[in-house]
């Protein structure tokens, strides 16, 4: 009958249009880069005041960056990573942004 | 160099002329339109080119504008800078309000004098001035005395209270 047919087509449509509409967008990460000359105070206590980390979380993100040259720094949407890149390079730490693969 | 506390904030003395200059440096160092200090202070930031474009265009006016700023700020706190009677040496003062501009602005300044110099990371260390030209020296020198300013401000170090205000302090 037409008339189921019509039905089915209908859904099938509707689903493959509202799937894309609630996907997710995927999360970024900020990364900082080592650099030879910022103190390694000074790293800490940026990351202590631009994400409000406790003394003891800032200084095994600086050591990480220091000892492997890279460190994660903060993750999540991807509007509040761009914001966090820059107050952390307006204190010139070398900054970069990643979308967190899938 | 000495440093100590006053009501205001930290002064710094004993600032003969080299130590002087560099610090005067410093706001020329953030105002400077050299490619290799634009790139290091405003690096490349997003792996796509359309992100990166994106950046360019909203994030990296406002940290120009930022930078310009601060310049100002620390050229203003230079102006201010006393000769102590009796003395051939100058003193400033950094207000507490101005920490955080100048700390930015101190590290900004080691970093311009870091690609200006083509120092690499092995001239940071200690040994680091053997492998290095005269002016290549100068500039570590140069990276080192700033960091010192840093340091203070960072509160790495034990600094006398004077228990004085600025004015009193340098009276003295």
């Amino acid at each position: 009958m037409p008339t189921v047919n019509v039905r089915a087509a209908t859904k099938e449509q509707t689903e493959t249009k509202t799937r894309p509409e609630t996907q997710l967008a995927p999360p970024w990460n900020v990364i900082v880069i080592d650099d030879p000359v910022t103190l390694m105070t000074y790293v800490t206590k940026v990351f202590m005041q631009v994400f409000g980390y406790a003394q003891d979380k800032a200084t095994r993100l600086m050591m990480e960056v220091h000892k492997t040259g890279r460190s994660v720094v903060w993750t999540g949407a991807r509007e509040q990573a761009e914001i966090y890149a820059q107050k952390l390079q307006a204190h010139h730490l070398l900054t970069s942004l990643e979308v967190v693969d899938a | 160099m000495w440093a100590a506390r006053v009501d205001e904030g930290y002064v710094f003395g004993g600032l003969h002329t080299s130590t002087v200059e560099t610090l005067k440096g410093v706001p020329m160092l953030l105002e400077t339109s050299d490619v290799r200090v634009r790139e290091r202070l405003l690096p490349e930031t997003c792996d796509d080119p359309e992100d990166e474009a994106q950046w360019r265009r909203h994030s990296v006016p406002e940290l120009e504008r930022l930078f310009l700023s601060r310049a100002q700020l620390v050229r203003r706190d230079l102006l201010g800078m006393r000769r102590l009677a009796g003395a051939d040496a100058h003193v400033l003062l950094i207000p507490d309000g101005h920490t955080s501009a100048w700390l930015a602005a101190l590290n900004a300044a080691r970093l311009a004098l870091f690609v200006l110099n083509d120092l690499t990371a092995a001239q940071m260390d200690v040994d680091g001035l053997t492998t290095a030209s005269p002016k290549q020296q100068e500039a570590i020198l140069r990276i080192h005395l700033l960091a010192e300013v840093q340091s203070v401000l960072l509160g790495d170090f034990e600094i006398d209270d004077s228990g004085q205000s600025f004015d009193e302090f340098v009276r003295e």
